[in-house]
């Protein structure tokens, strides 16, 4: 009843507060801010497997407060997940209160930040503490940070702080994460460098997880083995700090540019590793050339037992993730394989991606009146090689011992995900725009969602946007994903009419016609409109979830199936 | 039934949040200094954003956002008619973060636009902006104050920033 009672009193604030800012901007003082609502009443639905709930209202909500005053800055969210939507209280993100604050003075020398902060560095292969508010993820740091430049190209970064995972607190558990982080910017100091067409660019990190351990044998923390494989277990000690460093080096002349990062992870046995004592490392670089019209964007990626969190229990989603390794795919939005998106595999990787843009100049005879954008699309991942030890193999676990050994650029044995990729843009006329891709996708259904066989499918896609008048659109979206696997085929049709810059409606479906169980070809439709007021957007929706993954950015999280009805509301102020 | 109430309560607040809007905002914000990047990797700080007393666009957006892309292609089409009648320089702030920021140059080259593109890979800039999603536009005046802000895109909303930069060429 106390907590009740604080939300409500918080909820109030946040009115209270508004007027206040609305008005005036006080000297060089200013307060602003955003606020998000996300609620649903849940339907069952017994066919799609959306479950009877037992709260049918739920919502997640937040508010954001920023105070700002020349160089000084200080910022609060109050979050209310208390009844949240079905998959956050899944993924355990739920409570209430306030789990972000932070001050921060910053002048052209210094940036002192206390409280919770966001930070990476480099690629974020060895530290990225981020936020990912539809995936429920917040690897927030709670501590402080210091930022100096003490010359002109010089950058230096220093951070210590406690993990935030969910709403509970990791602060009685002593267990931290500190790292520094320096970054040489030749351009900058160099001047001259820059006019010639150079940049060049060195840096280099090293972050530290301090975990107290308990148990101090990794013979006693394996979990789930039979007591004979136990027994063979080698009781080495847990080794309480685990260091990561990481190099990188980016440079660029012109038109083209490279980038590559290298880290290694000391001695880290956890659970995703079955408490190895291996050292992990991943390697990740990218190539790009550009010029007016064209775009060539080629990368590389190998992971190996690089999953580093600040607690070595924890495997769930991103909770905890000291470290993030990209995926490095290109992200579709297309709602047929939204499903089949990459989920990046920071234990076990290595793949390439290509991408190519190029477009066919406008007011050519090929190019048309406004240009042709045209896009071509490889990935390929695979797991890497790995073969036991011989004292591995030896004891019948590779618990407590060095594990495997894997051979460096050696593509390994199981195909993660493969994408061909076509898309071709065009404005017809003045009024009609189309847009037509293809994609081959391969997808490893059983390391990447945890059940048998392989997903191969044809996506066709096409995107039709027609000017009906000034201000008022209609397009027409299709997709048809063609399937023998996994659920089989589908297809999906949205329609969406706009008056700009205010109204938004639209109605889709997505038919799984070709599902192997005749009984589970369903229908997922969806009714919505929104209105957009400058920075203040309202949604209704109206229907059915497929039971999926979401995905964003090679990170992912289960989507329950659900049925019902749904309010959003963002503003920023 | 508290949960009922208290979301009820949460719908009337924002409600509220969203009637009180001032049609014309009156404290004139300038951008937060946040630094950022260029595409060729040198620290920009966004205070920086100017343009000479003329009007500019800053619009958030990233690689994998296709409303975002479906605005940046519909202003491209009139941008050079833009530049010359009134001026404008738009700024695109990617906030692709290290797993594509590296394919914003090829992309933004690839589909021959005239913007200045800047790297905001930790979200720092969308953070101070109180951004929760993008695309998210805004414009400013000669003087770099925000006098305009606007989230998600319908085709044809370019026509009302074009509206807004013309006028403000206008003022000056």
């Amino acid at each position: 009843m106390k907590r009740l009672l604080q939300s409500v009193l918080l909820l109030i604030l946040i009115v209270a507060v508004r007027p206040v800012q609305a008005q005036h901007q006080l000297g060089n003082s200013r307060i602003s801010g955003d606020f998000g609502f996300n609620g649903m009443y849940y339907i069952p639905d017994s066919l799609i497997g959306a479950d009877e709930v037992d709260s049918k209202v739920r919502a997640n909500a937040f508010l954001n407060l920023l105070y700002s005053n020349g160089g000084f800055s200080a910022g609060v969210r109050y979050e209310y997940y208390q009844f949240p939507l079905i998959d956050f209280e899944k993924i355990n993100y739920q409570g209430q209160g306030v789990r972000y604050f932070f001050a921060d003075y910053k002048n052209d020398f210094i940036q002192v930040t206390g409280g919770n902060f966001y930070e990476q560095f480099g690629n974020g292969l060895a530290l990225r503490a981020y936020e990912d508010r539809q995936l429920g993820i917040d690897n927030s740091l709670l501590g402080a940070r210091v930022k100096l430049t003490p010359y002109k190209g010089i950058y230096i970064t220093g951070v210590w702080g406690i993990e935030r995972l969910n709403f509970e607190s990791y602060i009685g558990r002593k267990d931290y994460v500190r790292g520094i982080d320096g970054e040489l910017n030749f351009g900058e100091m160099f001047p001259k460098l820059t006019e010639k067409g150079f940049q060049l660019n060195v840096g280099g990190s090293f972050v530290s997880k301090f975990e107290r351990s308990t148990d101090d044998y990794s013979v006693f923390l394996h979990p789930g083995t039979d007591s004979a494989a136990i027994a063979n277990i080698p009781a080495k000690k847990i080794p309480q700090n685990t260091p990561v460093w990481a190099t990188r080096l980016s440079f660029g002349y012109k038109g083209f540019r490279l980038d590559g990062e290298f880290a290694q992870k000391m001695q880290d046995p956890n659970i995703s590793n079955d408490f190895i004592y291996r050292k992990g490392n991943a390697l990740f670089l990218s190539a790009t050339y550009s010029m007016k019209g064209l775009g060539v964007a080629a990368s590389f990626i190998r992971a190996d037992n690089m999953d580093f969190r600040s607690q070595r229990m924890m495997n769930l989603n991103s909770n905890l993730s000291i470290n993030n390794i990209p995926a490095i795919n290109r992200q579709y939005s297309y709602q047929l394989i939204s499903n089949y998106s990459y989920a990046s595999q920071p234990n076990s990787q290595i793949g390439v991606q290509l991408q190519v843009n190029y477009q066919i100049p406008k007011k050519s005879k090929i190019g048309g009146k406004y240009g042709t954008d045209l896009t071509f699309n490889f990935s390929r991942f695979h797991n890497i090689e790995n073969a036991w030890t011989p004292e591995a193999l030896n004891n019948g676990i590779m618990t407590g011992t060095e594990g495997y050994t894997s051979g460096f650029f050696k593509f390994g044995p199981d195909l993660l995900y493969q994408d061909i990729g076509f898309e071709f843009h065009r404005r017809l006329t003045k009024k009609w725009e189309l847009t037509l891709a293809y994609n081959y996708l391969i997808y490893n259904l059983e390391i990447l969602q945890g059940h048998m066989g392989t997903m191969h499918g044809h996506l066709v896609a096409a995107d039709l946007l027609w000017k009906v008048a000034p201000k008022h659109a209609l397009r027409l979206e299709l997709q048809h994903l063609y399937s023998k696997d996994d659920e089989g085929s589908s297809v999906y049709g949205l329609l969406e009419y706009s008056i700009s810059p205010h109204w938004f409606f639209s109605v889709g479906d997505n038919w799984n016609y070709g599902n192997p169980d005749k009984g589970h070809r369903l229908h997922y439709y969806n009714i919505a409109a929104a209105y957009v007021w400058r920075t203040t957007r309202i949604a209704l929706n109206f229907g059915k979830t497929k039971e999926g993954i979401l995905c964003i950015g090679g990170v992912c999280r289960a989507v329950p199936a659900s049925y019902g009805m749904g309010l959003s509301i963002t503003t920023s102020f | 039934m508290k949960k009922l109430i208290l979301i009820a309560a949460a719908l009337v607040i924002s409600a509220t949040l969203w009637a009180q809007e001032p049609v014309m905002e009156k404290n004139l914000a300038k951008l937060p200094a946040v630094t950022i990047q260029t595409l060729d990797g040198q620290s920009f700080n966004t205070q920086d954003i100017q343009n000479d007393g003329k009007p500019i666009i800053v619009s958030l957006w990233a690689t994998w956002c296709r409303p975002c892309i479906a605005e940046l292609i519909a202003i491209a089409d009139e941008y050079e008619d833009w530049v010359e009648e009134t001026g404008v320089k738009l700024y695109a702030v990617s906030i692709d973060d290290a797993k594509t920021s590296a394919r914003v140059a090829p992309f933004v080259n690839g589909k021959g636009w005239e913007y200045t593109v800047l790297l905001d890979v930790n979200s720092d800039f969308k953070r101070a902006m109180n951004v929760n999603d993008v695309p998210f536009m805004c414009i400013l005046n000669g003087k770099g104050e925000i006098v305009w802000q606007h989230t998600s895109y319908a085709p044809g909303s370019e026509d009302e920033v074009y509206e807004i930069i013309k006028q403000l060429s206008k003022e000056q």
